[in-house]
């Protein structure tokens, strides 16, 4: 009967897909220690889909690190950002057991019960990207990631070298803690005075014409830094119809090809780069490590800030094509 | 008596009675979904007790949606509007509390109340204009989830917002809707009295038998005297509420409200109700078969993990076991019914 | 022997919608243990007496009585209190639903009190097993769905649910014209036993051939005008059939038909 063959074919289809999908580590490993690499699985937990460009990267890292430790790894994100989904998604990890678990504690609130049956259960973790302050309390190995104030404060004091003394802080994103803290590190760092404006980021004429109001309006303005891609491009296009570009320095968080176009011919003095790469390599090889041999960093691993300026920006473009910066 | 006229009917087998009930394709769905999973992965958590739980809770979050709305679709109507109310009313309840220092047991009933007056007015729009429900609450979907929009940017500026766990607390109303109970989730409890409730209704209560009369001919169940409109409305009102229920739970567990909650949501839980049964041109269902069909969704949406599939596959996945159980569904129903 | 009050009389009834003329001076009466068919072309006012009788449409002119009293219907619900029953050609049953669960719509046995009052089933399956039985229809199961009756079933158990709820005057509207030969029986039949339990009947039909064996009064309306009422004995099937079509004119149609014939035929040859 014509149901019964489709039925039989879709299951069939569905087990192979099933069956072959858990095939994600390659050969070789060390000496063992408390445990044998093919036999360790690993779980990330994150609030940002592979589809997106930023986390894209973060999974490469992630692939790369499986591949090189040897060990299985599964990358689990929700679509649209959800704290639900992305609890949903730790409760069914940690039922899993694997034997370790990075996450990013996007919401600490939320996330803490299933965190401490995690921890309670034994179950090593590493904090990514977000929850820098909380992943001591939460009793994780480490935290992987750009810490947003120092990243401020460090953009702040490159722009400070090159002579500016009054800038634009365009947050493009109202109500995003690290974004705010980013601008409050650029101010102390800076020394000088910082105007922050807000734009609405995923509109992006609303976005340049934000800008560009914001620039006629601070004449004295010398510089200026977007937080992200969504700040970065309008915040170009802004510079350009302004015909300010000469007088105002730009910088900007986060890369992206036309953000490193920019830097490569001149129009950005840098692009700070929080690695994010690193961000899903270093907590794969981190639990691997601890598994096998209870070694661990002590203290958090900094990713960022690292700037991105006119010498390597060629490199850094051939990277970014790959997917990897 | 001389020679019945009716020779052609005759004695139903109590077999037969089972095999014929709306529910058995959904049972039988939710059984080979299960089994499916078991052997594919249920060593690696899915058959522990912490991984059951996983997809449990996911059933019942959907579940609690579901039931009212294959209710309403008995009757004859859609409510598309229930994923966006649950949006609107969990940004109800945390602007309330975050924003203006309400205490929570008033915000929760302001998100009841709210959702009354939506459910209110869905119904009585379309039995006072005659438009399809369809079209009525598509209207709705979309102006509910920009209120919350709006109105979150205008008092808060924020999309996400959270905080709810220092104003609130571990209190009663917390355990209520977020706690556990003898290691299980509230929620599931929730829906299991949901489920029994309506059942109760549909089956054994003059108003169920309304709910079918409405739906399946509207006019002739006016002629005899059933208050239609009223049914219609009273559902509306319900399914809007359950919204503000999952709202509510969501809200207490996660300690935030979102905008974006319940996308889809309203979809899945007429798929579930499908499953489960329901036909979509009304008149016909089951409460169970949708506690059936949300079963199945939690169990394919967290099973999947436990699979070990590559996330870039997940949706690809969850659409072909749904569409599997949904032909199983229907082989199953053809065989029953043909074999009367 | 008939009680001589009518139960139900339609004295001199108009009704206009609009510039149309739907009912034009229509006297009607309707007395207990009689049927009193009601035929007429399509279009000729049929439905519209009978809306009025079921309380759907109010007259414009003329007046309704109940049992001798002059008095209006403020809805179909009034009209079903008040034990006028009306049973619809294509909306008597829900298919979907079970036989009793049908049976029983909207006037449901209630078990128990309070928050537990809930639907008898057993009760209802049991008295329309009963029901059933007593027009002929054996069903083991009578929660079964109506889709698996026949025609002519669906049509004897809607009548059968009228009868029950205590309907004094029974208005069936076209009740055999969807049916075939045998399923038309079996209405026919029960429309007699109904009759013979002191209802009164209305039986608008278009079919001469099924309503003339079961009438005792026959009313005929032409375009919303009343050709008059006539007792069985005093008119026969044929005639009946002719007034309906609208006797003289068929005669002259056929006359008009004849001539274009001849007419035709002569430059031919």
């Amino acid at each position: 009967m014509k149901t019964t063959g489709l039925l039989l074919l879709l299951a069939v289809a569905l087990l192979a897909l099933a069956s072959c999908a858990g095939e994600e580590k390659a050969g070789g490993g060390a000496s063992s220690g408390l445990a044998n690499r093919e036999d360790i699985r690993i779980v990330v937990v994150t609030h940002g889909s592979a589809s997106d460009p930023f986390w894209s990267v973060v999974k490469n890292g992630v692939d790369q690190a499986a591949s090189d430790m040897g060990v299985e790894v599964e990358y689990r994100a929700p679509d649209t950002f959800d704290v639900v989904e992305i609890q949903r998604n730790l409760d069914a990890a940690i039922a899993s057991e694997p034997d370790g678990i990075a996450l990013s504690v996007v919401d600490p609130d939320a996330l803490e019960g299933s965190i401490r049956e995690a921890t309670d259960s034994g179950i090593p973790l590493v904090v990514l990207n977000t929850g820098r302050e909380v992943w001591r309390e939460l009793g994780a190995l480490t935290y992987v990631g750009q810490t947003e104030y120092e990243a401020g404060v460090a953009a702040g004091e490159r722009m400070a070298e090159s002579g500016v003394t009054n800038a634009l802080c365009i947050n493009q994103e109202q109500g995003n803690v690290a974004l705010d803290q980013r601008c409050e590190g650029f101010e102390e760092g800076l020394g000088g005075s910082v105007e922050q404006v807000a734009v609405e980021g995923t509109d992006p004429t609303e976005a340049q014409n934000g800008i560009e109001t914001a620039l006629s309006q601070n004449s004295d303005a010398n510089g200026m830094l977007t937080l992200g891609p969504q700040g970065a491009e309008p915040g170009l296009a802004a510079l350009e119809a302004s015909g300010r570009s000469g007088e105002i320095t730009f910088g900007t968080f986060d890369l992206g090809s036309s953000i490193l176009n920019a830097v490569r011919n001149g129009e950005m003095l840098f692009a700070i780069d929080q690695q994010q790469f690193l961000q899903g390599y270093l907590p794969v090889t981190i639990l691997t490590d601890y598994v096998q041999y209870r070694v661990r960093p002590i203290g958090e691993v900094r990713t960022g800030p690292e700037f991105v300026t006119q010498g390597e920006a060629g490199e850094v473009i051939e990277l970014s094509d790959q997917g990897l910066r | 008596m001389a020679q019945s006229a009716t020779e052609r009917v005759r004695k139903v087998s109590y077999l037969r009675k089972w095999l014929t009930r709306p529910e058995l394709a959904a049972v039988a769905g939710a059984i080979l979904v299960f089994v499916f999973f078991a052997v594919v992965a249920g060593n690696r958590g899915f058959l522990a007790s912490k991984g059951v739980i996983s997809y449990l809770e996911v059933a019942a979050q959907l579940g609690i949606i579901a039931v009212p709305v294959a209710l309403l679709m008995i009757a004859g109507e859609f409510d598309l509007s229930v994923g966006s109310m649950v949006a609107a009313a969990g940004m109800i309840v945390a602007i309330s509390v975050v924003e203006y220092g309400w205490p929570l047991w008033g915000a929760v009933l302001l998100a009841f109340g709210a959702a009354s007056l939506v459910g209110l007015f869905n119904g009585y729009v379309v039995v006072r204009t005659g438009l399809p429900s369809f079209i009525v609450t598509l209207g709705m979907l979309f102006a509910l989830r920009g209120l919350a929009i709006g109105f979150a940017r205008l008092t808060t500026g924020r999309t996400q917002v959270g905080g709810l766990g220092e104003a609130t607390g571990d209190g009663l109303l917390t355990t209520l809707f977020a706690g556990t109970i003898g290691g299980i989730p509230v929620s599931i409890l929730w829906w299991l009295v949901l489920a029994v409730l309506a059942t109760w209704i549909l089956l054994r209560t003059s108003f169920g038998n309304w709910i079918f009369g409405s739906g399946g001919d509207a006019t002739a169940a006016r002629n005899v005297g059933v208050p239609v409109n009223r049914v219609k409305i009273l559902l509306f009102m319900a399914t809007a509420l359950s919204a503000s229920l999952l709202a509510v739970i969501q809200v207490l567990d996660a300690g935030s409200a979102d905008v974006l909650r319940g996308e889809l949501l309203e979809l899945q839980a007429i798929a579930a109700a499908v499953i489960g049964g329901t036909l979509l041109t009304g008149g016909y269902g089951s409460a169970i078969g949708a506690c059936f069909g949300a079963l199945i969704f939690g169990m394919v949406q967290q099973g999947i993990f436990f699979t070990g599939v590559n996330t870039d596959w997940f949706q690809v996945f969850v659409g072909a076991m749904l569409l599997l159980a949904v032909l199983f569904n229907n082989f199953i129903r053809k065989r029953a019914s043909e074999a009367r | 022997m008939t009680d001589t009050t009518p139960l139900i009389e339609a004295r001199s009834i108009s009704k206009y919608f609009g510039s149309v003329v739907a009912l034009e001076d229509v006297s009607m009466q309707v007395r207990a243990g009689e049927v009193i068919c009601l035929l007429g072309d399509n279009g000729a006012g049929k439905s519209t007496l009978i809306k009025i009788f079921s309380g759907v449409h109010r007259p414009d002119n003329g007046s309704l009585l109940i049992d001798g009293e002059e008095t209006g219907f403020d809805s179909p619900r009034d009209a079903i209190d008040r034990g006028i029953a009306t049973v619809h050609q294509d909306l008597a049953m829900i298919p979907l639903m079970g036989i009793s669960r049908n049976f029983f719509l909207g006037r449901e046995p209630i078990k128990g009190r309070g928050p537990f009052k809930r639907f008898d089933v057993a009760c209802a399956d049991r008295i329309t097993h009963e029901e059933l039985d007593k027009i002929g229809i054996d069903i083991r199961d009578t929660s079964q769905p109506v889709a698996t009756l026949s025609g002519g079933e669906r049509q004897s158990v809607a009548i059968a649910r009228a009868v029950y709820f205590g309907a004094k005057v029974l208005i069936l509207d076209e009740p055999t014209s969807a049916l075939g030969v045998k399923e038309a029986g079996i209405v026919l039949r029960y429309v007699a036993r109904a009759k013979g339990q002191g209802l009164g009947v209305i039986f608008i039909s278009h079919n001469v051939y099924h309503a003339y064996p079961v009438g005792d009064r026959f009313t005929i309306l032409d375009r919303g005008r009343s050709s008059g009422t006539f007792d069985k004995g005093e008119i026969s099937q044929e005639e009946i059939e002719k007034m309906m079509a609208g006797g003289e004119e068929l005669d002259q149609l056929s006359v008009e038909l004849e001539e274009d014939e001849e007419s035709e035929e002569g430059p031919k040859r």
